[in-house]
């Protein structure tokens, strides 16, 4: 299967260096334009950009492919509709909009990385930040677009797994081991989550920045530069035991260079 | 060091024992923790670090009562999961480890730098920016250990890390732990690993069933599971 999440890729090119705000608005901007305009002409020039902008984020072939092949299939069908009726331009108007959206749509996924788009939803969430910490926002971001090939695969390990047992036919079969594993995931998830107390980094953030008496720096100002914070925490005697980020990885290293199967950074269990 | 005072788990909605009021103290380097399927013991290491909480009495981590200060608990004690894929939220490697170092560092680029100079530490440079999906078991659990060892614990929780991957993984993996300068608690269905600890606990049927020397839990275990003794109480 081919996961959209991995569309992304390091590149160099224009749309790489965007920030995400602007690819964002972008494509919020043509979205809107394309369906206030009914023009066939001006749709097909917006396509065609669209197209191009696609093109010059070098995207993986076989999964743009893919992407664009479903899309043509959708567009194809609707632009039929209107032929069927005589409407030409309208027919020409549609399919170019939905293709244009798209290929824009793949452009901003090829060219921004998941931390980049998670950094500007909490951006984008600041002023909500009263009903929820923009971080917990970005990560239920993360989280939604994590979750999708997670679902995939296990339905489709599901639809094997009828098929062995010969209930190609049946729904049940396939719908309700989907449905209770993905809630054994999810569980999981929210268990890794707690494990890595990554949500609750926002929340104590939130509750420093409201603990700061008024005229003071909040917590985190008053941390100053990255990585401040690091390092033997409050009421915590470190113990002779506790190491460095870099000793942890230091004797990673070590491992990954001595010990470690003849190429793990390739070999397939 | 970790202390259990009578800590006890029952099941919210039937009441069901899942394990007994236990008392522990747990100092040495490296623990390691055996038995069946459904003793107890993923719910006995988990309640370390407050992913469940004690029904009655109290754990400990370090003078920390884990019930009040889970937050602070989990900065101290750092959890791998058996499956990696549950554990890994972004969806690249490099941004995985970006996400853990949220915490402590505050610049972007920064951050970047510092999870692709750990990928690359572990092995994992070529594949900083590879799907998460597209790593195989051994990777990603690599890949799950750098995530917890980006923010310095000084416990780490291993909930049977080797037991879906082959053996090259498997003996790659169990050294890597073994050799880390935290205290580790290692559950595992993996003799061999158990007996390299330092202490070991047997828990079978909600209930610590042997407390002490590697060797001879290991033995008292394979007896138990052929049915050649009973539980007794620990050592």
């Amino acid at each position: 299967m081919i996961s959209m999440l991995g569309l992304y890729r390091p590149r160099s090119t224009p749309l790489h260096a965007a920030p995400a705000w602007f690819k964002v608005l972008l494509l919020v901007t043509l979205a809107i334009t394309t369906v206030l305009v009914s023009d066939p002409v001006t749709s097909v020039g917006i396509m065609c950009a669209c197209v191009l902008l696609l093109a010059s984020t070098e995207p993986p072939a076989k999964a743009t492919l893919y992407a664009m092949l479903g899309t043509l299939a959708v567009a194809g069908l609707s632009s039929g509709l209107h032929v069927w009726r005589g409407d030409y331009a309208r027919a020409i108007d549609v399919a170019a909009d939905l293709i244009g959206i798209v290929a824009l749509a793949l452009a901003v996924t090829c060219s921004t990385s998941m931390a980049a788009m998670l950094d500007f939803v909490s951006a984008v969430a600041r002023p909500i930040r009263f009903l929820l910490p923009p971080e917990t926002l970005g990560l239920m971001f993360a989280l939604m677009l994590r979750a999708l090939p997670e679902v995939a695969r296990l339905y489709l390990e599901s639809r094997m797994a009828a098929r062995a047992r010969g209930l190609d036919r049946s729904v049940r079969a396939v719908v309700f081991p989907t449905t209770t594993r993905s809630v054994g995931f999810a569980l999981q998830l929210g268990q890794a989550l707690h494990a890595r107390g990554i949500a609750e980094e926002a929340r104590e953030r939130r509750r420093s920045r409201r603990a700061a008496p008024p005229g003071q720096p909040s917590r985190r100002r008053r941390r100053g530069r990255a990585g401040a914070a690091v390092g033997p925490r409050e009421g915590v005697v470190p113990p002779a035991s506790s190491m460095s980020r870099e000793d942890a990885f230091a004797l990673l290293a070590g491992h990954a260079s001595d010990a470690r199967p003849r190429d793990p950074a390739r070999s397939q269990p | 060091m970790i202390e259990f005072k009578d800590a006890a788990v029952v099941a919210p909605d039937s009441g069901v024992p899942i394990l007994e009021p236990t008392s522990l103290r747990l100092t040495e380097r490296h623990i390691s923790i055996i038995g069946a399927n459904g003793g107890g013991k993923s719910t006995l290491v988990r309640l370390i670090n407050g992913l469940v909480l004690p029904s009655e009495g109290s754990v400990e981590v370090e003078g920390l009562d884990v019930a009040r200060h889970g937050p602070k608990v989990r900065r101290i004690v750092g959890f791998l999961f058996t499956d990696p894929s549950a554990q890994l939220i972004m969806p690249t490697a490099i941004e995985d480890v970006m996400l853990s170092l949220r915490r402590t560092i505050d610049k972007k680029d920064e951050r970047a730098d510092a999870a692709l100079a750990a990928l690359e530490e572990i092995g994992l440079g070529d594949r900083a920016d590879v799907s998460v999906n597209a790593l195989s078991g051994g990777q990603r659990q690599l890949l799950a250990l750098a995530g917890v060892l980006a923010v310095t614990p000084r416990i780490l929780i291993a909930d049977e890390p080797t037991t879906l991957l082959d053996l090259r993984w498997r003996a790659h993996v169990g050294s890597l732990l073994r050799s880390l300068p935290v205290q580790l608690i290692e559950v595992t269905h993996d003799l061999d690993s158990a007996a390299r600890a330092e202490r070991t606990l047997v828990i079978d049927d909600g209930g610590v069933a042997f407390d002490g020397s590697p060797i001879e839990a290991v033995a008292f275990y394979r007896d138990l599971m052929f049915g050649r003794v009973s539980r007794r109480p620990s050592a």
